[in-house]
C-alpha cells in the first residue's frame, strides 16, 4: 500500500469524516504500491460531486445544489443582457461552463481546500481537517481580492468598523446566504433575506443628536447607508490592471438597479471586448452599465462625509462624473451620474 | 517598640492601598510573568493589537481587541497616519479607556513590522493622553508558544466610557515643524543605514537620502531573537536589555535628556521604537515622532536633504 502521504493520525483517530478511509472520498487504488498505481482513478475534489457529502449531509447538499456559491448563476446573470440570442448560447458554451463555473466553490473549496483562483490555490486550510467556518479562510480564499480585506483594512484604508468590534463575516451574513435557501435564484439581488443594516441598527431617525438624527431622516431611501458611511476607497479592478493613475477608488452614483437610491458603486471588469478572445461578442453591450451597486465593507461611524454636508453638497467628493467614466465605456454609464447639488438655504 | 508599631502601620497602608496605585509602578517594556502577576489588577487593560482572526483563537485573559489598523490608517497617498481625533476618542471610549488607565499592549513580534506595531499604538496611547501605557516584551508568541501561559477565546467586552482624554499632541510633528526645526533639533533617523545614507529606498518613498542635518540611529538592533544564543528555536522578539539600549542611544543623541529629539522613518510607524524608548524607558522629555516621515518629505523637492 503506497504512504506517500500522511494526515494527521490523531485526525483521523477522531474525525469521522475519516472513518471510511481516504478512498471512501478520494477512491483511486488501495493496492496500488507506487504513487501512480495508488492514484488510479484518484478523485481530488470529491465534494464537487455533492453526493459525497450528501452521504451524511443530504439536508446541507439539497439546498446547496441550488445555491449561488454552487451554480455561480450570478455571474451569468451579470452579463446575460449583453447578448443576443446566438451569442449567449455561444457564451454559455465558451465562457460560461468553461469559465465562470470553474469559480463555483464545491464543499471542500470552504471547509477543506482553498478553492483555486485564477488556477492558484493556496492549498489545504488546516492540514486536511474539516473546518466548520474560519472566515479569514474559508470566506477570504475567494473573497479576498476585494472585500476581506477592505473589511479588515488591509489595503490601507480603515478597518470596518464591525470588523473592529470583533465581527466577522458569519456575524451578519447567515448560513443561508453559503448554503442556499432551497430556491433557485438567478442574482443575489433576488435573495430576500439578505444581511441588511437596519436589522440590528433598527433606530435610525431616533438618535439623541440633532445633526445625526436629521441626516438619517433626511436621507433615508434616498442614499444607501455605504453612501455615507463606506470610509474610504475601495479596490476597483483597474486598482491592479492599471491603465491610468487617475481613477477614483471611491465612487458615488446612482444604483443601475433603481436608477434613484445614490450608493457606492464599483467597477466591474467587463469591457467591450472581454469575450473577444473566445469568438463571443456583446451586440447590447451598452444594455448595461460598466458599474455595479457595490456594499463597501469599509463602513465607519464617522467619514469625511458624516462629518460635514459640504464634502457632498458642496465639494461633490467622490461623485461620479462624465470626465471619470471609464474609456469607451457602456453608453449606460451616464444613466449613473448623480447631480448632486447645494443645500438651499432657508429662512 | 514605637518604631515597629510605626512599620506595622505603615505595611497596613501598603495594604490598603488601591490596586491602581501599583498599576502605575508598571515598567514601561514589561515582561510576560510581570504581566501574568498584574492580571488581577482590575484597572488594567491589557491590548491585544494582532487582527481579529488571530485574537478570536487565543489571548491573554481578558484582553481587549484593539486591532492595530484602527490606529494606524491610510490617509491619501500617506501610509500608518494617525486615525482622526474624533475616530481616537470613539476607539479609546469603546475599549473602556480612561486617560488615567494603566494599558499594557501586546502583539506579535514574528516580523519587524510586527514588532514596530505594538511600540506605534504605544505611541498613539500617549498622543491621546494615556498616562499609563507599557508594551509586553516578547508579544504573545512568547506568553503562549514559549511560556503556555493561559489564553482565552472569549471576546472581551468592554464597558464603554466616554473618553475624555487632553490630547498630547506635541509628540507628533508635522513636515512644516521639522523644516522649522533644522538644525535646532537632533532629528533622529532610524531607519537602517543604506536607507540613511541614500543607497537604498521603499517603494512609497519618492527619493534616496535622509532629512538634512540627521543622525542614523537603526530601530533594527533595539530587538533581538529569544531566547538568546546560537539555536534554530524561534519563538519571538524581546527588546534588548536598557543598559545595551541606552549605550545605544547615547552615542547618538547624546545624554542631555531635555534638548529636542523628532524621530522619523519612511512612514512613521518604525519610528515609534526609538520614540518609545528614548521617551518612556530612558526618560528623555521632549522627544517627537514625525508622522510623516519620508513618504512626505521625499514628495516636497523644497524639503532640504541628504545625500
Amino acid at each position: 500500500m503506497y504512504k506517500g502521504y500522511l494526515v494527521d493520525q490523531t485526525l483521523l483517530d477522531t474525525d469521522p469524516h475519516f472513518a471510511m478511509g481516504c478512498e471512501g472520498c478520494h477512491k483511486g487504488n488501495l493496492e496500488g504500491a507506487t504513487r501512480e498505481e495508488a492514484h488510479q482513478g484518484l478523485v481530488k475534489r470529491p465534494s464537487d460531486n455533492l453526493q459525497t457529502c450528501a452521504t451524511c449531509h443530504q439536508k446541507i447538499t439539497s439546498t446547496y445544489e441550488k445555491a449561488l456559491h454552487y451554480t455561480s448563476a450570478g455571474q451569468r446573470h451579470g452579463v446575460m443582457k449583453r447578448f443576443s440570442e446566438t451569442e449567449l448560447k455561444q457564451f454559455d458554451e465558451k465562457i460560461f461552463e468553461q469559465s465562470c463555473r470553474s469559480c463555483h466553490a464545491s464543499c471542500g473549496s470552504c471547509h477543506v481546500k482553498a478553492a483555486a483562483v485564477g488556477g492558484i490555490s493556496i492549498g489545504l486550510i488546516k492540514g486536511h481537517k474539516f473546518i466548520k467556518k474560519d472566515e479569514g479562510k474559508t470566506c477570504a480564499f475567494c473573497h479576498g481580492g476585494r472585500v476581506y480585506p477592505e473589511y479588515t483594512g488591509e489595503y490601507g484604508g480603515k478597518p470596518d468598523v464591525h470588523y473592529q468590534k470583533g465581527m466577522l463575516c458569519m456575524d451578519c451574513h447567515q448560513k443561508s446566504d453559503m448554503h442556499g435557501d432551497g430556491n433557485t435564484y438567478l442574482s443575489k439581488q433576488d435573495v430576500k433575506d439578505r444581511p441588511v443594516c437596519t436589522n440590528c441598527h433598527n433606530k435610525l431617525g431616533q438618535e439623541a443628536r440633532l445633526t445625526t438624527r436629521t441626516a438619517h431622516t433626511q436621507h433615508r431611501d434616498k442614499v444607501t447607508c455605504y453612501g455615507c458611511h463606506a470610509s474610504a476607497e475601495y479596490r476597483n479592478c483597474y486598482n491592479c490592471h492599471k491603465e491610468s493613475e487617475s481613477k477614483p477608488g471611491f465612487i458615488l452614483g446612482l444604483n443601475p438597479r433603481d436608477g434613484k437610491t445614490l450608493t457606492t458603486l464599483r467597477v466591474i471588469p467587463t469591457v467591450r471586448d472581454t469575450f473577444a478572445a473566445a469568438g463571443v461578442t456583446m451586440s447590447h453591450f451598452d444594455a448595461l452599465p460598466n458599474y455595479w451597486n457595490t456594499p463597501a465593507h469599509n463602513i465607519r461611524k464617522r467619514t469625511d462625509r458624516t462629518r460635514s454636508c459640504d464634502a457632498c453638497h458642496t465639494d461633490k467628493a467622490g461623485f461620479l462624473t462624465k470626465e471619470a467614466l471609464i474609456e469607451n465605456g457602456s453608453k449606460a454609464n451616464e444613466r449613473l451620474i448623480y447631480p448632486i447639488n447645494p443645500i438651499p438655504i432657508t429662512e | 517598640m514605637k518604631k515597629r508599631k510605626l512599620l506595622i502601620l505603615f505595611a497596613m497602608l501598603l495594604c490598603l492601598l488601591p490596586l491602581s496605585a501599583m498599576a502605575s509602578t508598571l515598567p514601561p517594556i514589561i515582561s510576560t510573568e510581570e504581566t501574568a502577576a498584574a492580571l488581577s489588577n482590575q484597572d488594567l487593560i491589557i491590548l491585544d493589537i494582532r487582527k481579529i482572526e488571530e485574537y478570536k483563537a487565543g489571548h491573554i485573559p481578558g484582553a481587549i481587541s484593539m486591532f492595530y489598523g484602527n490606529l494606524a490608517i491610510k490617509r491619501g497617498d500617506s501610509d500608518n497616519e494617525l486615525t482622526p481625533d474624533d475616530e481616537l476618542v470613539d476607539l479609546l471610549g469603546s475599549a473602556g479607556i480612561k486617560p488615567e488607565s494603566t494599558i499594557i499592549v501586546y502583539g506579535k513580534t514574528d516580523t519587524p513590522a510586527d514588532r514596530v506595531n505594538i511600540t506605534r499604538v504605544a505611541w498613539t496611547l500617549k498622543y491621546a493622553g494615556v498616562a499609563k501605557v507599557s508594551v509586553m516584551n516578547g508579544g504573545f508568541e512568547k506568553w503562549s508558544i514559549r511560556e503556555k501561559r493561559a489564553v482565552s477565546a472569549d471576546m472581551a467586552k468592554p464597558k464603554a466610557v466616554s473618553y475624555k482624554g487632553k490630547f498630547n499632541k506635541a509628540i507628533f510633528v508635522n513636515k512644516d515643524y521639522v523644516k522649522n526645526s533644522l538644525n535646532k533639533t537632533l532629528i533622529v533617523d532610524v531607519r537602517e543605514p543604506d536607507f540613511f545614507e541614500g543607497k537604498q529606498k521603499l517603494p512609497m518613498v519618492a527619493k534616496m537620502g535622509r532629512i538634512a542635518g540627521a543622525v542614523n540611529l537603526p530601530s533594527i538592533q533595539v530587538f533581538e531573537k529569544y531566547p538568546p544564543g546560537d539555536h534554530m528555536e524561534t519563538c519571538c522578539w524581546t527588546f534588548k536589555d536598557t543598559e545595551t539600549l541606552k549605550n545605544m542611544a547615547t552615542g547618538v543623541v547624546g545624554v542631555e535628556t531635555n534638548r529636542e529629539i523628532i524621530v522619523y522613518c519612511d512612514t512613521g510607524r518604525v519610528a515609534s521604537t526609538w520614540w518609545f524608548i528614548l521617551a518612556e524607558v530612558l526618560g528623555y522629555k521632549n522627544v517627537k515622532l514625525y508622522d510623516g516621515s519620508m513618504q512626505e518629505w521625499t514628495k516636497d523637492d523644497s524639503a532640504p536633504m541628504l545625500p
